[in-house]
């Protein structure tokens, strides 16, 4: 990545970094001088972390709201993963009726706007199933200890029907994604793999186990990978269901503190933060793993 | 096979339908005050409402309404779970049982009280205004912002919206989801005025002297503001009523009232 070779600054580069320094500084002198925005950096730290009573450094709302964005995605991701990985297979090679329903997965959802979907999902399809569960019940007669693993894995008594309508909505959106990366991965492979494999007379269920999913999954690893981090970003439309992520988070902290701009940028700056790295290291593997 | 398909959907939205109502069924028949005591917490819904509700410092909530419904559970003798709710959505959340009751400063108007009973009020609010020195010079009544060409930025679905349109029909309005949101849009000078629950808007006013101030010197409005619960639990309505009749003539709303209202003395604790 580093040792390319250097280049020369053209006067189309010398132009563009011109427009860009100016465009940077319009926006911070209409800061300064027409909407005489008092900027309050110094309040974000605690938002981060604060010294309780007794001394300790303490996680605050914008951790908090970050650990459950990656919670949230995480198991997004795992319900997507099942979901989109057996619709694909259904999709590329199961029987008509299998591929009929597979088709009605990923149609419908994706020709839904994810927003609505996850309220449709939450008022309708969570309190009629997961509401009579009664997890948050169950869960509050459990012990200390137990509450404090719950919801270190997946959310507190008060929270956990939110976060799993959450996290199942979420995930059958994704899956959709995923069931088309799935369904073409395995139907890209070339016919002369399936034929091989008939040839040397492995039986159809072993072709799949053994020839075609590992070289699937290799075609398909990246793009998985991609749709992991779009998952990310998704995530943060469940502050609407009152899901306390990042994005809820610091929505309340603005509704409480008007530092607007501050909040905003601060919460940019998380998510890039959790997103950047993970894509740099999937195009650092991918150059990696590619045939020479 | 397409039949097939179709008229699965068509078995799987009636069951779904049917389970529907029978949870809305389930949700009335048990007083909820049973069921607070038997799961031994309270869970309110809110929404953030600066000085109502909101979060301090540390991540905990603190406001009027915060103080209100702590002290409802610990006369309960039940812990307290607050559910923070995006406004718009708090009355559906409500119908599908997310939390036991609203606390968050709603208004009683008859067209929630279609959908969901209203308790006594336990505190009046009034809508109030703060406007920009530039955008709205001079502007000192009522008839000054209700001409076209005045804007006026709003919570969505608040009672300051429903005021607005009331007293100023020929002013255009934008809605946002947050009041902070409706603020910035103000700060920006990109409204003349922002409508709201008093004494949100004079707080403002008051932060940004040079730039914000109160053309109105009284509230416009007088609302009451009431719990607000499922229908049908008459139960739950009689405690909640009790419990707000007991702690008026007590004076610890009032002193409440005071607290987070009329002084600042809460600042600190936010910011």
């Amino acid at each position: 990545m580093f040792n390319k070779p250097s280049y020369k600054l053209t006067l189309v580069d010398a132009a563009a970094m011109a427009l860009v320094i100016a465009a940077i500084s319009f926006f911070w002198n209409r800061m300064g001088t027409t909407l005489a925005y008092d900027w309050h950096w110094e309040a974000m730290p605690q938002y981060f972390f604060f010294r309780n009573d007794e001394g300790h450094l303490v996680p605050n709302i914008l951790i908090k709201g970050f650990f459950t964005t990656v919670k949230i995605s995480f198991w997004a991701m795992g319900v997507a993963m099942v979901l989109g990985t057996v619709s694909g297979i259904m999709g590329a090679r199961g029987s008509g009726f299998q591929r009929f329903i597979s088709r009605v997965y990923v149609e419908s959802i994706r020709n839904i706007p994810s927003l609505v979907l996850l309220i449709l999902f939450y008022y309708f399809v969570s309190s009629q199933f997961l509401d009579l569960l009664g997890l948050d019940t169950l869960l509050r007669l459990q012990s200390a200890t137990v509450k404090k693993a719950v919801s270190l894995v997946w959310a507190g008594p008060g929270q956990i029907n939110a976060f799993f309508s959450a996290v199942i909505a979420l995930g059958l959106y994704e899956g959709a994604y995923i069931s088309e990366i799935v369904r073409g991965g395995i139907q890209g492979l070339p016919r002369g793999q399936w034929e091989a494999a008939h040839s040397i007379g492995l039986p159809g269920i072993n072709t799949f186990r053994l020839v075609i999913l590992p070289q699937a999954f290799r075609r398909t690893a990246f793009p998985l990978a991609g749709q992991f981090i779009s998952t990310i970003k998704d995530s943060a439309i469940v502050s609407v269901i009152s899901i306390q992520e990042l994005t809820f988070q610091g929505l309340e902290l603005m509704a409480a503190t008007f530092f607007t701009f501050e909040i905003w940028i601060t919460v940019t700056l998380m998510y890039f933060f959790l997103t950047f790295p993970l894509s740099q290291l999937i195009s650092y593997l991918e150059k990696r793993s590619a045939p020479v | 096979m397409k039949k097939l398909g179709i008229g699965l959907m068509v078995v799987l939205l009636t069951a779904g339908i049917a389970l529907a109502g029978q949870t809305g069924a389930m949700l009335t028949k048990e007083s909820i005050i049973e069921k607070i005591q038997k799961d031994r917490v309270l869970r309110v819904g809110m929404s953030t409402f600066v000085p109502w509700a909101m979060k301090d410092k540390t991540g905990k909530l603190v406001g009027y309404e915060i103080d209100v419904a702590k002290k409802l559970a610990a006369d309960m003798g039940v812990t307290v779970e607050f559910v923070p709710t995006a406004w718009s959505g708090i009355i559906p959340a409500l119908l599908t049982g997310k939390f036991d009751v609203i606390i968050g400063g709603m208004g009683i108007t008859p067209e929630r009280n279609l959908k969901v009973n209203f308790t006594m009020p336990y505190e009046f609010s009034g809508m109030s205004m703060v406007a920009h020195k530039n955008k709205a010079a001079g502007f000192s009544k009522l008839e000054d912002f209700n001409k076209q060409g005045v804007t006026i930025a709003v919570r969505m679905g608040t009672t300051a919206e429903a005021a607005a349109k009331r007293f100023m029909p020929k002013a255009q309005f934008k809605l946002f989801e947050n009041e902070s949101q409706a603020l910035q849009e103000l700060n920006l000078g990109r409204v003349h005025a922002v409508v709201s629950s008093a004494p949100m808007p004079a707080f403002h006013a008051l932060k940004f002297p040079n730039k914000l101030f109160v053309p109105l010197e009284e509230n416009f409005t007088k609302e009451p503001i009431g719990f607000a619960l499922r229908k049908g639990d008459y139960d739950a309505l009689n405690f909640f009523n009790n419990w707000i009749l007991v702690n008026q003539a007590s004076g610890w709303l009032k002193q409440r009232q005071s607290y987070w209202f009329e002084t600042k003395d809460w600042e600190h604790l936010v910011q």
